[in-house]
């Protein structure tokens, strides 16, 4: 378990530009950051590490301090054992991608880091090269390189700072599967910066919102972004709802596809893919509409019940944080709110046509 | 006159390529890698050499390094053993003069070098040192070869410290460019083109190893 509390100010000519204050707790599993560029997320990172140094702050994994300014500590990085996965990997171009491997493991013999560099490699699907060179690798092998190398040194935690923004679509949901996977193999918790909404539903298990240096919400992802809890997380995580399933039926002839969203079921335009595939859905809350009472005959595929949990507004808009089995955030203007009457507690359905539920992953 | 010379000029450069080599390489990484208040002073210091006349730096070594200097003084009166005018202060004057370049070379390599190799060291629990043999080093060695063949060339070559520091005692501390100068007043044509022609010779192999050491690599 990561418990962090860190203080830091940046200054430019005196003036502080950037203050980051957060205190957190992480347990085992994935944890997202999430939050505009300039929000702190690096900078949080780099202070687990012990790369920068926060002004003011206590930081512990397991017991352990890394940093705490009442009393002067502060482990250097090479004893804190962090795994660090950067965005451009990083891999030592003068090394292959056993040998990168076997640098970071501390066994003695240099048979024995061999063995458990090709091991963690073929952990990784990548023992295949073993013997190249980085240059000769592909983007998504590096990456598996780098991971392979993050976990040689045995982590009490690993870093990830935006490790797949560089990657291809394709590559990218394949090696966030492998992440996930992975985390739960080496049972360390793994803190992950990401861009991707799509990419935090789908790996997270609990998601942290960063804006303007500080946490503004804190929790499951599908909570964190389909129910943002006022204007600035709503901004900082977009309008658009976020949701994580798996195929459950397809009708091709009909053209559309069932997604069991584990809590209530979404009709969606048909694809291809196998029955029980995890897929993330994203649908903009202002493609939903809202009824407060059930229509019957309508185009819209998609008839969801839910109650109104919470109206976040926001001048001329509102976000109605409503629970139908999943959270879905439905935008309506201050207009729609007033005029149906929509408040906290009341029943109310949704529409969602099948075309506005767009495939992210 | 030509073989004592060149032998005498292959011990001087040799060891003063060596020393420059360390010496050199580690004030580049402080310059390259620290932080401290006084760090493009002593880049400018270390420079010195480089845009100096010659004869001035030899004048300045006597002054530290000769008998009575600054702290010959104290090598007199320990071992009674002076640096000036022996095999050794050519070897001295030769280091001086090169290691502008070899610092100079060793910095920019090692600053081209992207610290964040070092931080995943680091992270990956190295020190420093295994960080700088195993990581920086080897990522540095194109230029930090490059700089060792300059200095080396840059040795060899050197003349005026030298005559100011060692003299110009045949046998003992004449090197080859000092050869050739005594050569040529003497009227020895015939020694002195030998000499010149082994040191163009150099010089242009120095220059084409340089040139194949800091050719980028060959992407694949």
């Amino acid at each position: 378990m990561l418990d962090a509390k860190i203080k830091k100010e940046f200054k430019t000519n005196g003036r502080v530009t950037f203050a980051l204050d957060v205190s957190f707790v992480v347990r085992e599993g994935v944890t997202v950051l999430f939050g505009p560029s300039g929000s702190g997320k690096t900078t949080i990172l780099r202070s687990i590490a012990g790369i920068v140094t926060p002004d003011v702050g206590k930081i512990e994994l397991d017991e352990r301090v890394y940093f705490d300014s009442a009393t002067g500590t502060n482990l250097p990085i090479q004893r804190r054992r962090v795994g660090f996965v950067f965005q451009d990997y990083l891999l030592f171009p003068h090394l292959t991608a056993v040998q990168n491997v076997a640098y970071a493991i501390g066994s003695a013999t240099s048979k024995g880091r061999r063995d458990r560099a090709i091991e963690l490699l073929d952990l990784l699907g990548i023992a295949y090269a073993s013997d190249r060179r980085p240059q000769q690798l592909s983007g998504g092998e590096q990456q598996r390189v780098a991971l392979a190398r993050a976990l040689g040194s045995d982590p009490a935690i690993l870093l990830l700072d935006e490790p797949l923004s560089a990657l291809d679509s394709a590559t990218r949901q394949r090696l966030l599967g492998e992440i996930v996977d992975l985390q739960r193999k080496s049972r360390i918790p793994f803190l992950y910066i990401t861009h991707s909404p799509a990419d935090a539903v789908r790996a997270g298990d609990c998601a942290l919102i960063l804006n303007a240096g500080r946490i503004v919400q804190e929790g499951k992802p599908a909570e964190v972004f389909n129910a943002p809890r006022d204007s600035a997380v709503s901004r900082a995580v977009g309008s658009e709802n976020i949701l994580a399933g798996r195929v459950k039926d397809h009708n091709e002839r009909e053209g559309i596809s069932v997604i069991d969203l584990a809590g209530c079921e979404l009709v969606i335009p048909y694809n291809a893919l196998p029955k029980s595939t995890p897929v993330t859905i994203g649908i903009r809350s202002d493609d939903i509409v809202v009824s407060r009472e059930r229509i019957g005959q309508t185009s819209a595929r998609n008839l969801l019940e839910g109650t109104i949990n919470q109206v976040v507004q926001d001048g001329q808009q509102a976000d109605l944080l409503t629970a139908c089995g999943v959270y879905l955030k439905v935008r309506v203007t201050a207009q729609a709110l007033n005029a149906l009457d929509l408040r906290p507690g009341v029943k109310v359905y949704l529409l969602i046509k099948a075309s506005s539920c767009h495939l992210l992953s | 006159m030509i073989w004592p010379a060149f032998k005498l000029s292959l011990l001087v450069v040799s060891l003063a390529t060596l020393l420059i080599s360390v010496v050199g390489t580690a004030f580049g990484f402080v310059l390259a890698k620290r932080q401290f208040r006084a760090k493009e002073l002593l880049d400018a210091f270390l420079t010195l050499p480089m845009v100096l006349p010659p004869t001035v730096t030899g004048y300045y070594l006597i002054l530290l390094l000769g008998r009575r200097g600054l702290l010959g003084r104290y090598l007199y009166a320990i071992t009674g053993w002076t640096l000036a005018f022996t095999w050794e202060a050519a070897v001295v004057a030769a280091s001086v003069m090169a290691l502008p370049i070899m610092v100079k070379s060793a910095r920019a390599a090692l600053e081209s070098v992207d610290a964040r190799y070092e931080t995943v060291s680091f992270s990956l629990g190295k020190g420093e040192v295994e960080t700088f043999f195993r990581v920086t080093l080897p990522l540095a060695f194109r230029g930090i070869m490059a700089g060792i063949v300059l200095s080396f060339a840059r040795a060899l070559g050197e003349f005026g410290a030298t005559l100011m520091l060692a003299g110009n005692i045949p046998g003992k501390t004449q090197t080859m460019p000092l050869a050739i100068f005594e050569a040529f007043i003497s009227g020895e044509d015939k020694q002195a083109q030998t000499l010149a022609l082994i040191l163009t010779f150099t010089s242009i192999v120095t220059i084409y190893f340089t040139n194949v050491l800091t050719r980028p690599p060959k992407s694949t």
